[in-house]
């Protein structure tokens, strides 16, 4: 049960008490009228042993935020008097697109998922292809924004360019001049690769490539990783690698002698983003484990209303909340609002007229009004920089991390908001997205 | 813990003596604190430091500092947000609360403090979060958000206890009482949500959707209007209290304009809101529903509180993150001082000594 929704009935019978009466509801007359259900479709994440700890962590940040979003967003929809409701579908053997399906037939006017890229890809083209409002929640792979980007997909999730460029501006401004990076042998390391480079190249100037090493996913790199990053004089390196590999980098890098003075950075996959992951980063490698990484949400947040938000999640399920449940609370949102805004509108072109209109403002907690790119879907918003804490400092699960820095900074009075936001990110000038969404 | 006054022998000497004869001003402008002035009445703000758990008391007519009551030694830990004041502007209400909402805490009360003695008169409970609080025409009631219970309370003065608490939106903020003291009116970020309480049938009337994240909420003097920021959508909602509480005007403060607490003016001509994280405070002219002035220049960092003297002639703003007040002339439209104040100040209130006290 809700924390809110625990109080409401404490409050109640607290009102009761103290006035012997109990408190009258508001007349329903009086209240706007939402006179057809809006029923939000969530899909979660199939649960695979063989996937790793972080994937569970995944799991179970994505079926608690569900849940506490719904009780939110159900409290919100009761003082309205919306008939609301969150439908979940848990895909079998990988088969989101019937798990989506499901969703529909049950009644959901738009569907939120998308863990992995191959499963955002799936639904993206399941969701076009039905004409079905989707919110990527998890995959940001950069090709999902351009030549693979489906005509009624949009994304929570920041995009691989955003977090990229967030990463070279603080390490650049930081004075890291000597860059070492260790590539993932696919097409998507190779492509956060390409894009890394053009940030550097084109945006922030002044750190130059010192060495690079591809290897194959699950392969280490072993004694031979760390010698090249000593020869290389590398003060920082950067992980374009899985979750699990970045963890065997780290601690190759670690027991091959490289100095603690060398930062060493990863990719922020969803996995990379977790208190788990930040505990075994620091586990596998207690000096170089302890950097900085980037990410979307970050627990001990406590401006722009997020002390609230983040307290009243640690309350409910007593542990911090990963940037997963973050994603699924502000999804929900937007198409909740996309209903609550619009005279409880849910055919697809109405919520997508809402989500595409520049008149609509979207409050993802962190402090300032946020849209949609209309080139390719993508929300815009300010990424986090946060430090792994050491040890000693890290004695609780939210401990395991403490945030240090956000970029773009959103206080820059005299400035124009969306192109403080476009500050990271692909503008439409490099967009490769040729799919407009439909609208009236 | 005590009051602290600033040894400034000047000002010292000139209060003991009564020779102050300040501006005429009082921060909730209502009739009956207007009837309630007397000439020789001499006025103080009153600054809520969030991060340093103090009050710092200015005097209105040099605006100088002249001193800080502690609300709590534990700095840091313990936050005094929004402010209120008595009808005869002699008593300031602060609401206090502390950093961890997820936790019910003894800090978790009402404070009020006697303009007079800077003496602390009167603490009492209210549990979950207080956020604002705002006090009833004829003193005798304060009504708090509830921030963490997603509620609204109202509390006996007299006897310090809670007679209701119903339920608003999720991050209640802002609360209001129309002069009449006929509807309490309070705000929830995360809901969009205006909740209008019907305090004489002790009912929920209605919930009236106003922009994205709305925070602070303020009437006219006449009580016909109610003004809400909403801090995300950029907006100022206009709710016509004598049309059954509806919204009849949005004013478009811009995209990034991220209004938070407003006041309005006691002529009822303008509405000043405070700009938040752009540092600027918007002049809203209420005949036209524009913006007739934005004031940027000296100004301190995120204004989070604003008040107005009762001749409208000077308006205060608390920032946040200048940990100041800034001085504003209506007359140029221009701030003329900025004072120095405690760390993280989030609200400004204006008390009365009358005359002779």
């Amino acid at each position: 049960m809700n924390i809110l929704i625990a109080h409401l009935r404490r409050a109640l019978a607290v009102a009761a008490v103290v006035m012997g009466a109990v408190l009258a509801p508001a007349s329903a007359q009086e209240l706007p009228m939402f006179d057809k259900p809006v029923h939000i479709g969530v899909l979660l994440p199939e649960l695979k042993p063989e996937a790793g700890p972080f994937w569970a962590e995944i799991a179970k940040a994505a079926r608690e935020g569900t849940i506490a979003t719904e009780e939110d967003f159900a409290f919100n929809a009761e003082l309205v008097g919306m008939d609301f409701k969150v439908l979940t579908e848990t895909p079998v053997r990988g088969d989101v697109a019937a798990a989506a399906q499901r969703l529909v037939d049950a009644g959901a006017f738009a569907i939120m998922g998308g863990y992995t890229n191959a499963e955002t890809r799936a639904l993206g083209a399941w969701a076009e292809q039905k004409g079905i409002p989707f919110l990527n929640i998890g995959a940001s792979a950069d090709i999902l924004r351009n030549e693979q980007c489906f005509a009624t997909t949009f994304h929570l999730e920041p995009s691989a360019a955003m977090y990229l460029d967030s990463i070279v501006g603080w390490y650049v401004r930081s004075g890291l001049r000597q860059w070492y990076f260790v590539v993932e042998d696919s097409d998507e390391g190779r492509a956060q690769y390409e894009r890394v480079r053009w940030s550097m190249n084109e945006r922030h100037f002044g750190a130059r490539e010192v060495g690079r090493m591809y290897l194959a996913p699950g392969r280490a790199g072993g004694a031979n990783l760390a010698a090249a990053v000593r020869r290389a004089n590398a003060d920082v390196v950067i992980l374009l690698q899985s979750a699990a590999d970045q963890l065997v980098a780290l601690k190759d890098l670690e027991t091959g002698g490289v100095p603690g003075t060398v930062q060493v950075t990863g990719y922020p996959h969803t996995e990379a983003q977790t208190r788990a992951f930040y505990e075994a980063s620091r586990a596998v490698a207690p000096t170089l484990g302890v950097g900085h990484r980037a990410a979307a949400w970050e627990a001990t947040i406590d401006a722009y209303g997020a002390r609230e938000y983040n307290a009243r999640y640690r309350e409910r399920w007593g542990v911090p909340m990963e940037a997963t449940a973050w994603a699924i609370y502000h999804a929900m949102r937007a198409f909740y609002e996309a209903a609550f805004f619009n005279q409880g509108k849910t055919d697809p072109k109405s919520v997508m007229n809402y989500m595409m209109n520049p008149g609509s403002v979207f409050d993802l907690h962190k402090g300032v009004a946020t849209s949609f790119r209309p080139w390719d879907r993508q929300q815009r918003q300010s990424l986090y920089l946060i430090k792994v804490n050491s040890a000693d400092r890290a004695t609780s699960k939210l401990a395991q991390a403490l945030l240090v820095g956000e970029l773009p900074a959103i206080y820059m009075p005299g400035t124009d908001l969306v192109e403080r936001l476009d500050q990271i990110g692909d503008l439409a000038n490099r967009s490769r997205c040729r799919k407009p969404t439909p609208l009236r | 813990m005590k009051y602290v006054p600033v040894k400034h022998a000047a000002v010292g000497l000139a209060f003991a003596a009564g020779l102050i004869v300040g501006t005429p001003s009082l921060a909730q402008t209502t009739q009956t604190m207007l009837n309630a002035t007397r000439a020789g009445d001499t006025y103080r703000v009153y600054v809520a430091n969030e991060y340093n758990a103090d009050i710092t008391v200015i005097d209105a007519t040099t605006d100088a500092v002249i001193g800080t009551i502690p609300i709590s030694g534990r700095p840091g830990l313990v936050r005094p947000r929004g402010m209120a004041l008595s009808p005869d502007g002699t008593i300031i209400y602060v609401s206090v609360s502390d950093f961890h909402p997820e936790f019910e805490v003894t800090e978790d009360k009402i404070v009020a403090i006697d303009v007079r003695t800077n003496q602390i008169l009167q603490e009492f409970r209210a549990g979950g979060n207080p956020e604002r609080v705002a006090i009833s025409p004829d003193g005798k009631q304060v009504w708090a958000s509830l921030e963490a219970l997603a509620q609204g309370g109202g509390y006996d003065i007299a006897t310090g206890t809670q007679f209701v608490q119903f339920r608003v939106g999720i991050e209640a903020e802002g609360v209001a009482v129309s002069p009449d003291g006929k509807w309490v009116y309070i705000t929830a970020e995360a809901t969009h949500t205006t909740t209008v309480y019907d305090v004489e049938n002790k009912r929920i009337l209605k919930h009236i959707l106003v922009g994205n994240r709305p925070r602070a909420v303020a009437f006219s003097l006449d009580g016909t209007k109610a003004y809400v920021s909403a801090e995300i959508g950029g907006t100022i909602s206009v709710i016509d209290v004598t049309k059954n509480h509806t919204l009849v005007a949005s004013i478009n403060l811009g995209l990034d304009s991220r209004p938070v607490e407003l006041v309005v003016d006691p002529a009822g001509k303008y509405v000043y809101v405070a700009g938040g994280g752009t540092s600027a405070i918007y002049v809203i002219d209420t005949a036209t529903n524009k913006v007739a002035q934005t004031i940027k220049e000296k100004m301190g960092r995120r204004p989070w509180g604003v008040t107005v003297t009762l001749d409208g002639k000077k308006v205060y703003t608390a920032n946040g993150l200048s940990d100041s007040v800034s001085v504003i002339d209506p007359e140029c439209m221009c701030v003329i001082k900025n004072i120095a104040v405690g760390r993280g100040a989030h609200s400004v209130q204006i008390g009365r000594i009358p005359a002779g006290a």
